[in-house]
């Protein structure tokens, strides 16, 4: 029998190897389950929101087309956008637990529209969901603890570490092949769920593999500080204390106090206060005098100046002039909050330098394609379906051309 | 008590390696060693060595130096001066390469309670480099005289008397050149002790340089064929039991050393 094998024996028969590794298996297995349930739900409900816009669409067209009322068919309709998940989500669900993944737009002014869903689904944000990021990151490392803090202190404690030091022929062999086997075992019943859930995902194997080296050079970091409070040659039950204190220390309380630094050094508006700042523009858009909202509003179209004249106390063309306005008086919060949100992100990307567990969350977030820049992405890409849109029904509305039913087909559409 | 046939044991294959070819034939020697623990000197000029085929016993009192002179041959220790070789290498500088030709049987054998004596020894020559057979595992623990019925089971259970067999059993399997014995007898009743003596005679027929560090001078008398007394860090008397020495008067004078 090989010394691996034998090592592998004396292992799996101690008290606490198994349980571990079955708890890790078993949390692990939960968090992918969790994951993919999610990335699943996410995914049922984008599948069921197409055919629900299109009813909702022929609904607005039976009536608007009618009346052949652009301003109407601009106003009433909601264009759907949502955000596909990416296959590797299930790890880390993140910002797509808080934020919208699905948002229904107008031609209306715009960035209220983004922001006022900022609220969705908050109390999740308290807890954080329970994915795999998450096992990896906190419980991952209080396992490793668990099967290495005593693996040499069990040695001196037990009488053994004198006849291991004499009969092994390489000590560091000796060593080396215990810890490989416990970490490795620990890894093993950490990644064999999320290979599978990669593969039931569809994720591509470079980024799986790349997913796995992560957790590898995680642990590997776990594994060494164990080693280093080992060195210590203080008792199991000191070490175990000191380990815990570190795994406290590295994994919530300085991460913790790194995010309140990061906050109170970069302040970052309420996107909902962008909601109310652009609604007040808005609003006042009824009380300003019509020629200068008309000339505001041509200097960012001169395209539309010779289309741009209207009698009456009311008209469309005024209307979304004065909705465009309105994303417009907010342009600096606008810039300042995205600003602000890519500030606090680079910081932490560089706290992730320093705190392993920082770096983890942020570069798997990253991979998931769940973090912020993930979120502001689609923002953007809202952006430029909303541009898309305005462009569609301005012409419509401008050159006072009627609105028929078949034109709704003709509407930009959202691809996914 | 007969001894396994050494061509199943690990002398010759893993455990047998070439000497260096500067090195003195002798097994364990020692040369005028100091060796300071903190402020205390615990070895102060000890020179003492073990040919092969030799048992040899020290004796002396609680802190005469008995354990550390161990840990030094087993390269636990740094002497501060002085020359430690065990068949020619320096066990502080080549610990491994010392090691492996060194067996050690500690006073109180720790084993893994959650494997059996044929697992623990099977284990325990893994790492020494020695994939011994059942059979030879069961012959060296004959040899040891440990019961069959017992080697199968884990050694949670077993008394002190049985975990020294096991060890023993192991010693006798590596078949090295230096065996290091820490009171070996301390806790065997008088039959399994004579037993025990038996063993080692074997094994010092075999070639093996035996070292004892021991409490025990009729057992050392009985066995050794010289006995060293350590007393403040170096040998102060060095007798032949084979060459008829008063064992009673002796045990005077150690009892009197050991009080000193």
């Amino acid at each position: 029998m090989s010394l691996l094998r034998q090592e592998l024996r004396l292992f799996l028969r101690q008290r606490i190897a198994l349980p571990a590794l079955l708890l890790m298996l078993v949390l692990s297995a939960a968090s992918v389950a969790v994951g993919l349930a999610e990335i699943a739900r996410q995914h049922d409900v984008i599948a069921r929101i197409q055919p629900k816009q299109a009813q909702d669409e022929g609904t607005v067209a039976a009536w608007a087309g009618k009346e052949g009322d652009a301003g109407n068919a601009a106003y009433y309709t909601f264009h759907a956008t949502w955000d596909t998940p990416s296959p590797m989500a299930f790890v880390a669900l993140g910002q797509r637990d808080v934020a919208p993944f699905v948002l229904r737009v107008r031609a209306l002014a715009l960035e209220g529209q983004i922001h006022e869903n900022e609220t969705y689904n908050a109390e999740l944000a308290l807890p954080g969901r329970f994915d795999w990021a998450f096992v990896l990151t906190y419980l991952a490392p209080l396992l490793l603890i668990a099967l290495l803090h005593d693996l040499f202190s069990s040695e001196r404690e037990a009488g053994r570490a004198v006849l291991l030091a004499v009969m092994a022929r390489s000590q560091r062999s000796l060593w080396l092949r215990r810890i490989a086997l416990r970490a490795g075992l620990l890894l093993l019943a950490l990644l064999v769920p999320f290979v599978v859930g990669a593969a039931v995902s569809g994720t591509p194997g470079s980024q799986a593999a790349l997913v796995g080296a992560i957790a590898a050079a995680y642990l590997l970091l776990w594994t060494l500080v164990c080693l280093a409070v080992s060195r210590w040659r203080q008792s199991s039950l000191a070490n175990a204390a000191s380990l815990a204190s570190a795994w406290l220390a590295i994994t919530l309380v300085l991460p913790g106090l790194a995010l309140l630094a990061i906050n109170s050094a970069i302040p970052v508006q309420q996107g909902i206060e962008l909601t109310l700042a652009q609604r007040e523009a808005v609003h006042a858009g009824w009380d300003k005098p019509k020629a200068a909202t008309m000339q505001a509003f041509l200097r960012d179209h001169p395209e539309w100046k010779d289309k741009a004249a209207f009698a009456g106390g009311f008209h469309w063309k005024w209307y979304y002039a004065f909705q465009h306005l309105g994303d417009r008086a907010v342009d600096s919060k606008v810039a300042a909050y995205r600003a602000g949100l890519e500030a606090r992100d680079a910081w932490t990307r560089r706290t992730g330098w320093i705190l392993p567990s920082v770096g983890l969350q942020v570069a798997i977030h990253r991979l998931a394609q769940t973090d912020l820049a993930a979120q502001i992405a689609y923002q953007d890409r809202i952006r430029a379906f909303h541009a898309a849109l305005r462009r569609f029904y301005y012409p419509y509305i401008f050159s006072e051309t009627p609105f028929r039913e078949a034109d709704f087909a003709k509407a930009p559409r959202w691809r996914g | 008590m007969t001894l396994p046939d050494p061509s199943q044991t690990a002398r010759g294959t893993a455990a047998s390696t070439s000497t260096p070819a500067s090195a003195p034939l002798q097994p364990i020697e020692m040369r005028d060693v100091e060796l300071t623990r903190g402020s205390r000197t615990v070895l102060s000029g000890l020179s003492l060595d073990v040919k092969a085929g030799e048992i040899y016993a020290l004796l002396g009192g609680n802190g005469a130096g008995k354990s550390t002179t161990l840990s030094a041959l087993l390269g636990f220790l740094t002497p501060t001066s002085g020359l430690i070789r065990v068949c020619g290498y320096d066990p502080a500088a080549e610990a491994d390469a010392a090691r492996r030709r060194t067996a050690y049987l500690p006073e109180n054998v720790a084993l893994y309670d959650l494997l059996t004596a044929h697992e623990n020894i099977a284990y325990f020559m893994a790492l020494a480099g020695a994939e011994p057979e059942r059979a030879a595992i069961d012959a060296a623990l004959d040899a040891a005289g440990l019961q069959r019925e017992a080697r199968d089971r884990r050694v949670s259970g077993y008394s002190k008397g049985m975990r020294q067999k096991v060890a023993i059993a192991m010693a006798v399997l590596r078949d090295v050149p230096v065996l290091l014995l820490d009171e070996p007898t301390s806790g065997l009743d008088p039959r399994a002790t004579a037993d025990f003596n038996a063993l080692l005679g074997g094994l010092k027929a075999r070639g093996t340089a035996i070292l004892m560090v021991t409490h025990d001078l009729l057992g050392a008398a009985d066995c050794a064929d010289r006995i060293g007394f350590l007393a403040e860090g170096r040998i102060i008397e060095e007798v032949h039991p084979g060459e008829g020495i008063d064992v009673l008067a002796l045990h005077h004078r150690y009892g009197e050393r050991s009080a000193a």
